[in-house]
């Protein structure tokens, strides 16, 4: 019985040494998919769970023109009609905090 | 009979534990010995002794600026929830450290300053980025460097991946190519 608890002991010990250099970071996420209606909707958040209600997703040409200037809604999503031309988005968190997402990485329906 | 010579003595196993897992315990003393090495070994990546990374991948020409790139460890990216993620590390060039307001990393050109890419923390010494790394970067992608001055200039430069991160490579190869 004693050596069962100092085994464990051990084990539990040695599962915290392992996980103690896991890196807390919290990098910026962001998801779109095609939903009907030819619309695209588009989740954004950080990689500790958190979500991004209010930061920009912009929807820009490859021409460089903003065609979609949005910013997410409470529930970390934004909602808009696939535009006609070439197009990527922006999850625009701050400088060095974005993701791109080229139409080509959107999932159809 | 007595009931203390009825009960049955402990197996030879038994005793000698009841009777020397005090002193035994001391060996538990040595346990951390073995992780001492690698613990050494991380302390002085994470203080510098060792230099800017495990693996310096050489000089990147960024303009009339230049910084010097390393891997923080080497190996392939690490899983993260919003993707696999390498680790960089870089300094500044000596004549730069003071001209350079804020450097970039991405795979391949960027398109617009907005997009440069995953920014560089710390001092212009020993700066470090996350960079996400998609499973479906080519073997010959580029990382390319986004340099902005104090004065707002920009300057670009880039070193080809397989010179960046070898083990990066190694990585998307084991991958397998994906649509």
């Amino acid at each position: 019985m004693t050596l069962m608890r100092l085994t464990r002991a051990c084990a539990a010990l040695m599962l915290c040494a392992g996980f103690s250099t896991v890196a807390l970071a919290h990098n910026p996420m962001c998801e779109c998919k095609e939903i009907a209606g030819e619309q695209i909707q588009c989740t954004g958040g950080f990689s500790d769970g958190s979500g991004a209600p209010g930061v920009t997703l912009d929807v820009i040409g490859y021409d460089e023109t903003i065609l979609v200037p949005g910013k997410l809604g409470q529930d970390s999503t934004l909602t808009f009609k696939k535009p006609s031309a070439e197009f990527y988005v922006l999850f625009d968190a701050g400088p060095g905090h974005v993701v791109e997402i080229d139409q080509a990485d959107i999932q159809p329906q | 009979m007595s009931k203390v010579a009825a009960a049955k003595s402990p197996s030879p196993l038994r005793a000698f534990w009841l009777k020397w897992r005090f002193h035994i315990n001391v060996l538990l003393l040595l346990v951390p010995l073995g992780f001492m090495p690698k613990y050494f070994a991380d302390a002085a990546l994470f203080r510098g002794d060792t230099g800017i990374g495990e693996r310096v991948a050489g000089e990147v020409k960024v303009g009339p600026w230049s910084l010097t790139l390393a891997e923080f460890r080497n190996e392939g990216p690490r899983p993260d929830p919003a993707g696999p993620m390498k680790f960089f590390n870089a300094a500044l060039c000596d004549t730069c450290a003071d001209q350079v307001k804020a450097t970039y990393l991405r795979i391949g050109k960027p398109r617009s300053l907005r997009a440069a890419g995953v920014i560089f923390f710390g001092t212009p010494y020993r700066m470090g980025a996350a960079l996400p790394v998609p499973e479906r970067t080519p073997a010959d992608a580029e990382l390319w460097v986004t340099m902005e001055g104090w004065d707002g200039t920009l300057h670009q430069g880039f070193i080809p991946l397989s010179q960046a991160s070898p083990a990066t490579i190694a990585w998307l190869n084991k991958q397998g190519v994906k649509p």
